[in-house]
């Protein structure tokens, strides 16, 4: 059982995004290092944890890895509720799982936590003569929605590592002993994150 | 090419390729885990224990063959049609001036079954005790034949997701040559036939099998999901779909028998829309799954509420695929056996025994994440189907599936809310966001 103590968090984490983006192999690489050129379809969700130590502590995450396909959609509160962090995950091949990430960000800064820190990631970086969204758009949409964003590849590790850190490195750190476990109540904004935009 | 080959006998294909693995004495030393094939064909990881109880189910199973054949040679082929099925008709069926020799039957036969149907008899009781041969008798024979011809090459929303085909820019053409590039990357000799775009759903289907895992596995299990797909647009094709019609594709043996288990489960034997649009069925269950794991096993219940551990996260994966992802093939296919003859209720019995069989650890846990690697370490072990089906139908007292149905109706409105209303909260956010 993880302690909750000065230095250490509990941080429920949730991945979103279209099926086939990769959200099951991100986390994969993540927590196993492997790569699996057929990844199973996930079914309502999959779970898994991994712990980093970032500076002076140790973040253990409780990654909750999702369905993609839409009519899972309806099953997804269960999963983003209470979440300190998302990944939200697009193929940078389609321009279709780019508009369905623009969607899932929507109602998390509705819906969700306000203070969860939110990261967009381009997977399937590798696949760069297949590219349809370009890094330069992503980061454009992601400025303006107070996301951080990194284009990633399961395939290839690139950025996997990084983006598990840097969301380790924004989760606030203040966490009151009476929290239950799993979940990181925040009594200050994200360090780095701006608030969600509404209506811009 | 791919309408022709439907009546294949796709059990020898990949039976003839299963070996029986045994530990090696340095794994018996050294308590290791192993890699081995199960009875369908599964690599599956286990220690050796795991692999000495895989051995004496195998023995259990011819033990069951022998007890099947034996009744076949008294009673006469197909005795189980005569019988009256008090599983699911019951009431019905008692009141009907019904023989006494067939009500003796049922009675045999549903404890038969709950002690499982040996695989080389499976299609053939299936196939007749689900419904399934009722239901085919009922459209012309070249039924199945004249469907996938008729689909074959039709694009649609869920030959897309099957395919997973990019329809980048909104529209419905896709890039030959991205198709072409990616068939001679993976040296597959399918060719630019109509069926040219990216099955992604299909290698990704229980991959590294020995059969499912191979062109021809794929483009069967093709052919059942599109097939289906058509058949029932509003289920169109639902991830998890494609779990159970693998399986039902090795147990049945041909395409088409698959074709029809697969719509006498979700027409008749499931409750409805547990896999269309917004999973509606399936939310309705998992409320009527809590409300019986609060009734069944309270300590549980309580001591996971506290923890703020919503059951849903782990059960939901089982309902929509029939356990098919989490537990052992065989030990699947038991409670399939039984769920084809009396109904949905059984994986109700089912989902509360893999909490009962674990309630000491449960009661120890602290902490979502050991939840969870409890209730899998329990279910990926499970390779004795009789230790979960014990429990399941004799620890957790007797539900009818009328008081099941009565709690599915107390639920339903409450689950049409709640969805509408998301959807309207969704819908507002599309109109005011940007
Ligand atoms: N080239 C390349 N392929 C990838 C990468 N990430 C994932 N894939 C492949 O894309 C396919 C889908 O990946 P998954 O991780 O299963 O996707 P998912 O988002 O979990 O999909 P669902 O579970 O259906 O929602 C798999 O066949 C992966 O091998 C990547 O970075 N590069
Ligand atoms: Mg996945």
């Amino acid at each position: 059982m993880a302690t909750i103590g000065h230095n250490n968090l509990n941080a429920k984490l949730v991945l979103l995004g279209d099926m086939g983006a990769g959200k099951s192999s991100l986390v994969l690489r993540f927590v196993k290092g492997q790569f699996l050129e057929f990844q199973e379809s996930t079914i309502g969700a999959a779970f898994f944890s991994q712990t980093l130590a970032v500076n002076d502590a140790t973040v253990k995450f409780e990654i909750w890895d999702t369905a993609g396909q839409e009519r899972y959609h309806s099953l997804a509160p269960m999963y983003y509720r209470g979440a300190a962090a998302a990944i939200i995950v697009y193929d940078i091949t389609s321009t279709d799982s780019f508009s369905r990430a623009k969607k899932w960000v929507q109602e998390l800064q509705k819906q969700g936590n306000p203070n969860m820190v939110m990261a967009l990631a381009g997977n399937k970086a590798d696949l760069e003569d297949k590219r349809k969204v370009t890094a330069e758009e992503a980061r454009v949409y992601a400025e303006e929605n107070g996301l951080f964003f990194m284009e990633t590849s399961a395939k290839s590790a690139a950025n996997v590592n990084e983006i598990f850190y840097e969301i380790a490195k924004r989760l606030p750190r203040a966490q009151p002993a009476q929290n239950p476990p799993g979940m990181v109540l925040v009594d200050r904004p994200a360090e780095g994150s701006r608030a969600a935009s509404c209506c811009s | 090419m791919y309408g022709t080959q439907s009546k294949i006998d796709l059990a020898l294909e990949y039976q003839s390729q299963i070996q029986i693995l045994r530990p090696s004495i340095h794994s018996r030393r050294a308590n290791l885990t192993v890699k081995f094939q199960d009875l369908y064909g599964f690599t599956v990881e286990g220690n050796v224990d795991d692999v000495n109880v895989l051995n004496e189910v195998r023995e259990k199973v011819r033990e069951r063959n022998r007890v099947w054949w034996a009744l076949e040679a008294s009673k006469g082929a197909n005795w189980y049609l005569h019988s009256t099925n008090i599983g699911q008709g019951g009431g019905r069926a008692l009141k009907s001036s019904l023989k006494l020799s067939s009500l003796a039957n049922a009675i045999t036969l549903k404890r038969l079954i709950r002690q499982g149907i040996p695989p080389v008899l499976r299609p053939k009781v299936w196939f007749s005790l689900s419904g399934a041969a009722k239901k085919k008798s009922t459209v012309p024979e070249s039924y199945y034949d004249d469907l996938t011809k008729a689909v074959e090459g039709k694009v649609t929303a869920a030959t897309r997701q099957i395919d997973h085909v990019r329809t980048d820019n909104n529209n419905n053409v896709f890039d030959i040559h991205e198709i072409w590039d990616w068939f001679s990357d993976h040296h597959l000799l399918w060719g630019l036939t109509l069926l040219a775009w990216f099955p992604l759903d299909l290698p990704r289907t229980f991959p590294g099998h020995p059969w499912l895992d191979t062109a021809e596995g794929h483009a069967a299990l093709r052919r059942v999901l599109v097939g289906y797909s058509f058949r029932d647009s509003d289920v169109g094709y639902c991830q998890g779909l494609n779990y159970v019609a693998a399986l039902l594709l090795l147990v049945m043996k041909t395409e088409e028998d698959a074709f029809w288990m697969l719509a006498v489960l979700l027409e008749n034997v499931l409750v409805n829309d547990c896999y269309t649009n917004n999973l509606s069925g399936c939310h309705v269950e998992q409320r009527v799954f809590k409300d019986l794991l609060a009734k069944k096993c309270p300590r549980i219940a309580t001591h996971l509420e506290a923890m703020e551990f919503d059951v849903s996260l782990v059960a939901t994966e089982w309902f929509l695929c029939l356990f098919s992802k989490s537990l052992p093939s065989e030990t699947t296919l038991r409670v399939w056996d039984v769920l084809f003859y009396e109904g949905a209720k059984v994986i109700f019995n089912v989902a509360l025994a893999i909490f009962k069989m674990k309630e000491d650890e449960l009661l120890l846990t602290h902490h979502v994440g050991e939840v969870i690697s409890v209730l899998q370490r329990t279910t990926h072990h499970l390779f004795d189907p009789d230790d979960l089906l014990t429990v399941a139908f004799d620890k957790i007292g007797s539900m009818t599936s009328n008081t099941i149905s009565k709690e599915r109706k107390k639920q339903e409105p409450e689950v049409m809310k709640e969805l509408d209303q998301r959807l309207r909260r969704l819908n507002s956010l599309n109109v005011n966001g940007k």
